[in-house]
C-alpha cells in the first residue's frame, strides 16, 4: 500500500501538478490513500449511523432520568400538592411551601395595570392605588370586602373580575419557563433566596434532567443482584453445556462416522439455528403446554396436565437452556468439525499404531488441537449470550415471577415494555450501557488472547 | 520377526489396488518396496500396520496371525511420509507417547525415551516442538518414536522424500545404522531406486500392485527378471533398442549393426522381435560389439560423460564414460558395447 502511493505521488506531483494546475485540486484524489478514504466513506457511515451511534445515545440516555412521565422532550413548571409536599420533605422548606401553596392577593401595579387593560372605571383603579398599593391578603372574602368597601363602590360581578386578577397563589399553576415561575414566587415572596428558588425549580420541573441516580439505583437495587446472577447462571450453563460441550460432542461423534451421514446428522443439528426464533419456540411452547405433548403423554401415566415450562423456576430454566443450546450448539458444532477436519489423517494413524484407541486419540490428539477454537467459540457465545433475549422473551418473557429475567430482557422490560406503563428509558439504558461496558471489557480481553495466539504459532521451520 | 503377507488383496472400493500378494520378510532383514507412485506401496504398508483392513488374504508376524487384530495392537512402528508428529507434545513427549499409552511406569518411560533419544542423536532436542526442528531432525524424532516401543516390524513410508539432498544421503547411512544396531526387522518404501539398492538387503519390485521382482541389489541389478527392472534400476537408465533375431545375431533395423545373443541366454528363433537392454556402462570404447553412431547429447557430469548416441534408425542409446574431450556434440562414432552385458527382452517385457 505504502509502495503504490508513492508511486502515484512520485509520478504525478513534480510535473503534472505543474502543467495541469487545474487538476491540483482533484490531486488527492490521485494518491491511494485519499480514494481509499473515499471508498470507505459510505462503509465509514453506516458504522457510525448504526453501531456508533446506538451506543452514544445509549450513553446519554443512561445519564437522565427520561421516562414516559417526563417525555424525552423538554417539560413544564406544573406546582402542586404534590410538589408542594416534596418541597417540604425532601428540601425542608415546609414554611415556604406552605406560603406558595395559601391563596393570596396582592395588589400590585401589575394587577391594576391589567385592571386598565380590562377597562375598568379608572375611578376604581385610582382607589386601589392610593388605598391598598402593596397591601397583601390571604383570604379572598377579606379582600373582596375591602374592594366593595371603595369610594366608587363596584358591583359584585365587578369585585370578582378585580380580585382574580390581584390573585397570586401557585398552587397548581403551569409555568412555560423557569422564569415565569420565578417571577410568580417572588410576587408572592420578594425575599426568595438562591436556595430555595433553586429548590422550588427542581420539585415542580416535570421533564427530563441529568442526573446519576441511575447508577446509584442500580447498584443499590436488590433486584440487580437477582437478575446479575440469573445471566450469569444462564450464560455459563448454556455456554458449558451446549455451545461448547453439547457441539464437541456432536463434532467428535460426526468426526467417527461416515461422511455422509455425518453431514446429514450436523444439517439436523442446524435447524435450530435456520428456523424463525417465533416458530421455533412455538414448537417448545407447544411441547410444554398443558394440553401440549408432554402432558398429553404424561397424562397415560396419571400425571395432572400443566403448563411444564412456567410450572416452576426449575422447570423454567431447563427450558430456557435447551432452547437456546441447541440454537447455539450448531455453530460450536461446526466449527470444531472443521477444526478436528483440519488434524492431518496421519496424526490419527500414527495414534493408532502408537497403540491409541478411539478414546485416547480424543483426548491426546483431538482435544488438544481444540484448544483454540473452544477458546473462540466460548468467547463468542459468551458475548452473544448475555445480549441474548429473543428466544427467553418468547418462551418464558422472563417468567415465572422474574425467575428467568436475565440481563437483557430486564432493560426490555425497564426501558420498552413493562405492565405498570411508565417506560423508564433513562434507567433502562444505564443498565444497557453496564451490559455494553461489560461486552466491550470481555472483547478486548478475547482479543488479546487471540493476538496472543497469532503470536506464539512460529511459522514451521523445514529442513 | 519374519512377516508374511500371504495372497493378500486391497481394494477401494471398486478399485483393485493390491490383488493376491504373497511377500516374505525375513527377519532382521531390510526389505525395500520399491515402485513408481501409485502401484500401491504404502497401501501395502498400511495394511501391515492395520491402518486399513485387507480385503483378501493373511497377514503375519511370526507365526501369529495378524489380519483381524487392531493397528494399536500389532506393536509396528512406523515412520510416516509426513512424520506425523504430535505438533502439540515436545520431543520427549512424542517419543514417549507409545509407551504412556501402554501405561508404563513413568521411570521406565523416561528411560527408554532417552535412550531412543540417543540412538537417533537428539538428546539436545527434547524439549523442542516438532515446528522448532529441522527436517532431519523430524526425522530422527519420528524414528525414534517408531522404534521406542520395540516393535515387530518398524515400517518407513517414504521416510527421505521430504529431505534435501545433502540431508537425504545423510539420513539414508543413519537409518541403516540404527536398523543394523536395533536388528530390527524393516520395510520402507520407496521409488527412488538409489534408496532401495543403498539401505536394504533386498529388494521387492512393485508394478501396478504386483510384485514383479524379489532379490538382493546387486542381483536384481545383474539380473533383472524384466523390461521395467532392468529400467527401473540404473542411473542413468538403461535405453532399449527393437532388434530382430536372424543366423544366431540380433540385427537391429536401418541401423547396420549386429549384435552377439549374450552368453547363457538362449537363441531366440529367427526372425523372432527382441528388444536389447543395454546400460550406459557398458557402451564405450571397450567391447566386443561395434556400434555406430552420431552423438546428439553431451552432459558433463564432471568425473564422467554422458551421451546420448543415436543410430541411424532414429533410436537413442546412452553411454558414459571416463570425462574426455576427444569427441563432441555431432561427432559421428563407432562405439562398442560388450556384449557378454547386454539383456535380451521379449515384445511383453520378460526377460529372454
Ligand atoms: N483411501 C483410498 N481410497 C481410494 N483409492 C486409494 C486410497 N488410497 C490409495 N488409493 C489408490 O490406490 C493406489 C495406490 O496408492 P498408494 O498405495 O498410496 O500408492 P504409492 O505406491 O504411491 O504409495 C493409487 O491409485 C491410489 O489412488
Ligand atoms: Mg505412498
Amino acid at each position: 500500500m505504502n509502495a503504490s502511493r508513492d508511486i502515484a505521488q512520485d509520478g504525478s506531483a513534480p510535473f503534472k501538478a505543474r502543467a495541469v494546475p487545474a487538476r491540483r485540486s482533484l490531486g488527492w484524489l490521485n494518491s491511494s490513500k485519499g480514494l481509499g478514504i473515499v471508498l470507505l466513506m459510505p462503509a465509514l457511515m453506516l458504522v457510525v449511523l448504526f453501531f456508533l451511534a446506538p451506543v452514544v445515545l445509549t450513553a446519554v440516555f443512561a445519564f437522565t432520568n427520561m421516562s414516559t412521565a417526563t417525555g424525552i422532550t423538554g417539560g413544564a413548571y406544573q406546582v402542586s400538592p404534590g410538589t408542594l409536599r416534596v418541597l417540604s420533605d425532601r428540601y425542608g422548606m415546609g414554611e415556604l411551601a406552605e406560603r406558595l401553596g395559601q391563596p393570596t392577593y396582592i395588589v400590585d401595579e401589575e394587577g391594576l395595570a391589567a385592571l386598565e387593560e380590562m377597562g375598568i372605571e379608572p375611578g376604581i383603579i385610582a382607589g386601589l392605588r392610593d388605598d391598598h398599593l402593596g397591601e397583601t391578603y390571604s383570604s379572598r372574602r377579606e379582600f373582596e370586602r375591602e374592594i366593595r368597601d371603595l369610594p366608587d363602590r363596584p358591583s359584585t360581578r365587578t369585585v370578582k373580575q378585580i380580585s382574580a386578577e390581584f390573585s397570586r397563589s401557585l398552587a397548581n399553576a403551569r409555568f412555560r419557563n423557569a422564569g415565569a415561575l420565578v417571577a410568580a414566587a417572588e410576587a408572592i415572596d420578594p425575599d426568595l433566596g438562591d436556595a430555595e428558588k433553586d429548590a422550588l425549580l427542581d420539585a415542580t420541573y416535570t421533564g427530563w434532567t441529568w442526573t446519576t441516580d441511575n447508577f446509584r439505583r442500580l447498584a443499590s437495587s436488590p433486584q440487580t443482584t437477582r437478575v446479575l446472577l440469573n445471566t450469569v447462571f444462564f450464560v455459563a450453563l448454556t455456554l458449558t453445556l451446549f455451545n461448547t460441550g453439547f457441539a464437541m460432542l456432536l463434532a467428535i461423534t460426526t468426526h467417527y462416522i461416515p461422511e455422509r451421514p455425518a453431514g446429514i446428522f450436523r444439517i439436523i443439528w442446524f435447524l435450530p439455528r435456520i428456523s424463525p426464533a417465533v416458530i421455533y419456540v412455538l414448537l417448545w411452547k407447544w411441547l410444554a403446554w398443558d394440553t401440549g405433548f408432554i402432558s398429553a403423554f404424561l397424562d397415560n401415566f396419571g400425571v395432572r396436565p400443566r403448563n411444564w415450562m412456567l410450572g416452576s423456576a426449575t422447570n423454567a430454566w431447563v427450558f430456557v437452556i435447551l432452547i437456546n443450546g441447541f440454537v447455539g450448539a450448531s455453530m460450536g458444532m461446526v466449527i470444531f468439525a472443521s477444526a478436528i477436519k483440519a488434524i492431518p489423517q496421519s496424526l490419527f494413524h500414527a495414534a493408532s499404531v502408537d497403540g491409541a484407541y478411539r478414546w485416547q486419540q480424543v483426548r491426546h490428539i483431538i482435544l488438544p488441537h481444540l484448544k483454540w477454537p473452544i477458546l473462540f467459540v466460548t468467547c463468542y457465545q459468551t458475548l452473544s449470550l448475555l445480549t441474548a433475549i429473543d428466544h427467553i422473551l418468547l418462551s418464558t418473557d422472563g417468567g415465572p415471577g422474574g425467575a428467568t429475567e436475565v440481563w437483557s430482557l430486564w432493560v426490555y422490560h425497564t426501558a420498552l415494555n413493562n405492565y405498570a406503563g411508565n417506560l423508564q428509558y433513562g434507567y433502562g439504558a444505564a443498565m444497557a450501557l453496564v451490559l455494553v461496558i461489560i461486552g466491550v471489557v470481555l472483547s478486548l480481553i478475547y482479543l488479546r488472547l487471540f493476538n496472543y495466539n497469532a503470536l506464539i504459532i512460529k511459522p514451521r521451520i523445514e529442513h | 520377526m519374519r512377516i508374511l503377507l500371504d495372497k493378500f488383496s486391497k481394494s477401494f472400493g471398486d478399485v483393485r489396488v493390491i490383488e493376491d500378494m504373497t511377500l516374505e520378510i525375513n527377519d532382521g532383514e531390510m526389505l525395500a518396496l520399491l515402485g513408481p507412485s501409485g502401484c500401491g506401496k504404502s497401501t501395502t504398508l498400511f495394511a501391515i500396520c492395520g491402518i486399513h483392513k485387507v480385503t483378501g488374504g493373511r497377514i503375519l508376524f511370526g507365526d501369529r496371525d495378524m489380519t483381524g487384530v487392531p493397528s494399536q495392537e500389532r506393536n509396528v512402528g512406523v515412520v510416516f511420509q509426513s512424520y506425523a508428529l504430535y505438533p502439540h507434545m515436545t520431543v520427549a513427549e512424542n517419543i514417549a507417547f507409545p509407551l504412556r499409552i501402554r501405561k508404563l511406569p513413568e521411570a521406565e518411560v523416561k528411560r527408554q525415551m532417552e535412550e531412543m533419544a540417543n540412538l537417533v542423536h537428539i538428546e539436545a532436542l527434547l524439549d523442542r516442538r516438532p515446528a522448532e526442528l529441522s527436517g532431519g531432525q523430524q526425522q530422527r524424532v519420528a524414528l525414534a518414536r517408531a522404534l521406542v516401543r520395540r516393535p515387530n516390524v518398524l515400517l518407513l513410508d517414504e521416510p527421505l522424500a521430504n529431505l534435501d539432498a545433502k540431508l537425504r544421503l545423510e539420513m539414508r547411512s543413519e537409518i541403516r545404522r540404527i536398523q543394523l544396531e536395533t536388528g530390527i526387522t524393516a520395510i520402507l518404501v520407496t521409488h527412488d531406486q538409489v534408496e532401495a539398492m543403498s539401505m536394504c538387503d533386498r529388494i521387492a519390485i512393485m508394478n501396478a500392485g504386483e510384485i514383479i521382482q524379489i532379490a538382493t541389489p546387486q542381483e536384481m541389478y545383474r539380473n533383472p527378471r524384466t523390461a521395467f527392472v532392468a529400467g527401473f534400476l540404473g542411473n542413468p537408465p538403461i535405453a532399449f533398442i527393437d532388434a530382430v533375431a536372424s543366423n544366431g545375431t540380433l540385427t537391429v533395423k536401418d541401423a547396420d549393426i549386429r549384435l552377439p545373443v549374450p552368453p547363457n541366454t538362449e537363441t531366440p528363433p529367427d526372425g523372432t522381435p527382441v528388444i536389447v537392454g543395454i546400460r550406459p556402462e557398458n557402451l564405450g570404447r571397450d567391447g566386443d560389439a561395434p556400434i555406430r553412431g552420431r552423438i546428439s547429447f553431451v552432459e558433463t557430469q564432471g568425473r564422467e560423460n554422458l551421451y546420448d548416441l543415436t543410430l541411424a534408425n532414429g533410436s537413442v542409446l546412452r553411454s558414459i564414460q571416463r570425462e574426455s574431450d576427444d569427441v563432441s556434440l555431432n561427432d559421428e562414432v563407432e562405439w562398442r558395447v560388450r556384449s557378454d552385458q547386454l539383456f535380451l527382452f521379449a515384445q511383453n517385457g520378460e526377460r529372454l
